[in-house]
């Protein structure tokens, strides 16, 4: 699994760092490594932008997972002297590494900005690298089991519990022109394949929301 | 056996076993419906109720439920409501079932709806929390029990929910699985998407009988050979046959007067949709037809005519 991650334009990226002068890199030696977001090579580009920009980089790390709290603990304790001299960190990885590092950070630091280079696009299967398929949603709620182990949440447009819909033409999407496969017209032809179509036949119940959405935790007791 | 509970004229007609005959309206992106209701008007004597669409292909338009409430109100025709589960949470369909209630609406077509991305606000966020299968179990355990998720109604509502079913649709194994849980879910009525094809219409037909559900036909007579055109190309799931796109062409290119015109149109569409429908009846796969021409009126004298001459 892996949080794919596309280069915010670096004007954009410009215009968040207007008031600062001192920045400090951190880049995600995982996920964001192999979406060319992150990792050496893309905290080398960013200095090097940057420097060119008129900003000073105080420092440049790669951290093995930017998102893992007690990783951050660690590695920003190392370079503790640059973050100080920092007027804000800029993270080369995903949403979760952006805040994982605010959330390590706020106690000692707590207004010391950090921003972001990417924007976090989704949790991704991986084809090859630079083709990556967003195939889950982690909705909490997986019915794999049921649906010959492809997910309506991701593969059909509207997320439908009981698809197909009247926009599928020749088990293709109304949505983008017909170029994609109905996600439910794949669950209908797998099961079918594996004589399963009882689990097509079932009514599903509308998901339940009541316990998503909201600062989901998953925690061990 | 249990006595059929009616709420509405449609209700009651397929009720009885009538052949019946039911319109489309479409009302625009206005806050006036004078238009609309003045077709509604025309068509009134001939149909027994009319679907009034809600924002068909994702273009915005006056929201149906307003829409439906006024024309029944000027045009004094029954309307069914059509309902998409693509703006609106299940919380909000729940309180808009009520309140087409209180407005005087008895029928509700439950639709999924067309993409958001489709339409003129393509930013907008698409809902689906419910889909059209579970929206007719929603209005039905409002009706039939009297709640909302096991939470009593004080007043209940009473509506007919009917649903849509696509013989055109490929692989129809998967089509007809889904009006099974349609019907599970407890529609009333089906009216199809719209149909040219005879063989398939039968064998599609034929493949929900079991479901006892009683179907109104989706014909969509064309007005023009522009209107033939247009549904060809923008409608999802629908072709219009090769051949009728020619004759309507040379209609077009070769009779020059405007009333001629319009006549040998008409005569066209009886043409062609008489032995289709008259074909289907035969077989006993019909309750009745629906038909989908907006803003062609005047077709209606030669529907009835098909069906009741």
């Amino acid at each position: 699994m892996t949080t794919i991650t596309t280069k915010k334009p670096f004007e954009e990226v410009l215009g968040a760092l207007k008031r600062v002068n001192k920045i400090a890199i951190v880049s995600c030696g995982s996920c964001a490594a192999m979406c060319q977001t992150g990792g050496t090579e893309g905290a080398k580009e960013m200095t090097e932008k940057l420097e060119k920009e008129g900003f000073t980089i105080t420092i440049a790390i790669v951290s093995d997972e930017v998102c893992d709290n007690r990783v951050m603990i660690k590695d920003l304790r190392k370079i503790d002297e640059e973050i100080q001299e920092s007027d804000a960190i800029l993270n080369l990885s995903c949403g979760n590494g952006a805040q994982s590092i605010l959330k390590v950070l706020s106690r000692k630091y707590p207004l010391k900005p950090v921003f972001s280079a990417n924007d976090t696009q989704f949790i991704g299967m991986t084809e090859r690298i630079g083709r990556f398929h967003q195939r889950c949603l982690g909705c909490g709620d997986c019915l794999l089991n049921e649906t010959g182990g492809i997910c309506p949440i991701t593969t059909c447009a509207k997320a439908l519990m009981n698809g197909p819909c009247g926009g599928m033409v020749d088990g293709k999407c109304e949505v983008g022109n017909y170029e994609k496969d109905c996600g439910w017209v794949l669950i209908y032809n797998r099961l079918k394949d594996l004589g399963q179509l009882e689990n097509f036949s079932k009514l599903r119940e509308p998901r339940d929301w009541s316990e998503s959405g909201h600062q989901r935790e998953v925690v061990w007791r | 056996m249990t006595e059929v509970k009616t709420y509405s004229k449609l209700g009651e007609a397929i009720a009885k076993g009538e052949f019946i005959l039911t319109g489309e309206l479409e009302p625009e992106k206005t806050t006036d419906l004078s238009h609309t209701i003045h077709e509604a008007k025309e068509m009134a004597p001939y149909v027994i109720a009319a679907n009034v669409t809600d924002s068909p292909l994702g273009i915005v338009t006056i929201n149906s439920m307003a829409a439906t409430h006024l024309i029944q109100k000027a045009a004094g025709l029954e309307c069914v409501w059509q309902m998409t589960v693509r703006d609106v949470n299940k919380l909000g369909i729940a309180g808009m079932i009520m309140g087409a209630h209180a407005l005087g609406i008895r029928n509700v077509l439950s639709l999924t709806g067309d993409h958001t991305a489709l339409g003129d606000m393509p930013e907008s966020k698409p809902v689906f929390d419910l889909d059209s299968t579970t929206l007719i179990k929603l209005v039905r355990e409002m009706v039939d029990k009297g709640t909302i998720n096991g939470n009593e109604i004080d007043a209940p509502p009473t509506l007919h929910v009917g649903a849509a079913a696509n013989p055109n649709a490929e692989p129809m194994g998967a089509e007809i699985l889904k009006i099974g849980r349609k019907a599970e879910a407890g529609c009333e009525f089906i009216q199809t998407q719209v149909v040219y094809d005879l063989d398939r219409t039968i064998e599609f037909l034929t493949e929900i009988k079991k479901y006892k559900v009683p179907i109104l036909l989706g014909i969509f007579p064309m007005k023009s050979y522009g209107m033939a055109k247009g549904f060809d190309t923008f409608v999802p799931g629908v072709s219009v046959p090769k051949e009728i796109l020619a004759k309507w062409k040379s209609v077009k290119k070769e009779v020059t007067d405007k009333k001629r015109q319009k006549e040998l149109y008409d005569q066209y569409n009886y043409e062609f949709f008489k032995p289709f429908i008259t074909e289907l009846r035969k077989k006993n796969l019909l309750a009745g037809v629906h038909c989908m021409a907006v803003h062609y009126p005047r077709i209606f004298p030669k529907l009835d005519s098909i069906i009741n001459g």
